[in-house]
């Protein structure tokens, strides 16, 4: 039983919240360079994600990192999340894990 | 011939239907934290296992949220696997917490299941909560990989659900039927952008359930049209004033008027916009 390291749900706007700590999000890929990936998060705001992404990226994809400042995050592990997503579900989910429900997350 | 007076409830005794035990029916409310043999199945979050406190019976359940435990659903992804003779082991981490799981494999199609499943895959962990040597671990019967990750994201509005569910029922001490509560939530397909679903969640927290069969929300809809100043209105009220004076979306009006008027509670006056409360009622 390891409760450590749990990885608060973020979207782009509950990011600086979580600044030096790990998060997870899912964005929607916009452009994808070596090194990082930028991309929309589920709120809509741009985010960058550094790592090295998998090959192929779908157009969904979660990172798990350590949040570096409101807009940037360094991932360890990425999952495609596919290309099809619902992306509005997943981000009053962060809201809710980060609010009223947090205790049964973090 | 019998007179009336010869009628009565020890007639019909040694069988049949018993007029004056209306109480029968209501026997099968359970309380809270009853422990039941066929638990259904809770979704959680790792958390919530690691906080599960253990049940005084015998049976040695988990108590998560005041409800007795023992099968639960997690979902996450698959760290150390470790693959032996008689079991594979793995832990599953899903961004709460990490727990031990341990698939027992007694035929082939159990270990080609867990075959394909790499370190890393994200998986749908159904197991049994168990205590060894101290530690909690989950004995899993099913293992399945994660192919429509929105089923992710249902996982943990499922926990929250379910947490509200029990969490209500513990404070008013058992006056909902808290198990097909949680039934209901179990049989939610994983649906994309699913409207119907997720702002039910968010906007009903604080609309009860009326016991009488119309729920809150309809009821504000009717008592709304039945008001005198209302009721005299011919050309009655424009569904876009029910929206703006109750403060609801459009989606919950139409939904609140259809089923009013399938009760003969309101009708459509001047024209699919326009409802009265029928009067008399």
């Amino acid at each position: 039983m390891d409760t450590s390291s749990p990885a608060a749900f973020v979207n782009g706007g509950l990011l600086r919240m979580h600044v030096g700590r790990k998060v997870r999000a899912v964005i929607q890929v916009t452009r994808s360079d070596v090194g990082s990936v930028m991309g929309k998060s589920t709120d809509n705001r741009q985010l960058v994600v550094k790592g090295t992404p998998p090959v192929p990226l779908t157009s969904y994809v979660e990172v798990i990192g350590v949040a570096e400042n409101d807009n940037s995050i360094q991932a360890e592990i990425w999952t495609n999340f596919g290309d099809t997503f619902d992306a509005s579900s997943y981000d009053q989910l962060c809201q809710l894990a980060n609010g009223e429900f947090k205790h049964l997350f973090l | 011939m019998f007179s009336s007076s010869q009628i009565d409830a020890s007639v019909f005794s040694g069988g049949g239907f018993m007029p004056s035990q209306p109480s029968q029916l209501a026997n099968s409310t359970p309380s809270p934290a009853r422990s039941r043999d066929t638990q259904g199945l809770i979704s959680v979050t790792v958390k919530q296992i690691s906080e599960a406190s253990q049940s005084g019976d015998e049976k040695s359940n988990f108590v998560i949220d005041g409800v007795d435990v023992t099968n639960v659903k997690v979902v996450g992804t698959v760290f150390n696997k470790n693959v032996r003779s008689s079991d594979i082991r793995f832990h599953l981490d899903d961004g709460t917490g990490r727990v031990e799981c341990i698939r027992w494999v007694t035929e082939n199609l159990d270990t080609r299941e867990m075959d394909a499943l790499e370190d890393g895959t994200y998986v749908r962990v159904n197991g049994h909560l168990q205590s060894f040597q101290g530690k909690k671990q989950l004995s899993a019967f099913s293992v399945r990989p994660v192919t429509n990750f929105d089923e992710v994201t249902c996982h943990f509005i499922e926990c929250i659900h379910q947490h509200l569910q029990h969490s209500k029922v513990q404070s008013q001490g058992g006056g909902l039927s808290q198990p097909q509560m949680a039934d209901s939530s179990l049989n939610t397909p994983v649906r994309g952008a699913s409207n119907g679903y997720q702002p039910a969640l968010m906007n009903d927290l604080s609309i009860q359930y009326s016991a009488d069969g119309l729920k809150g929300f309809d009821k504000l809809v009717l008592n709304y049209l039945q008001q005198p100043s209302n009721i005299g209105r011919e050309m009655g009220v424009h569904v876009d004033e029910l929206s703006q004076q109750l403060k609801a979306p459009m989606e919950k009006i139409k939904d609140a008027i259809e089923f009013l008027e399938k009760e003969g509670l309101v009708y459509s006056s001047i024209d699919d916009y326009h409802y009265k409360a029928v009067e008399g009622c």
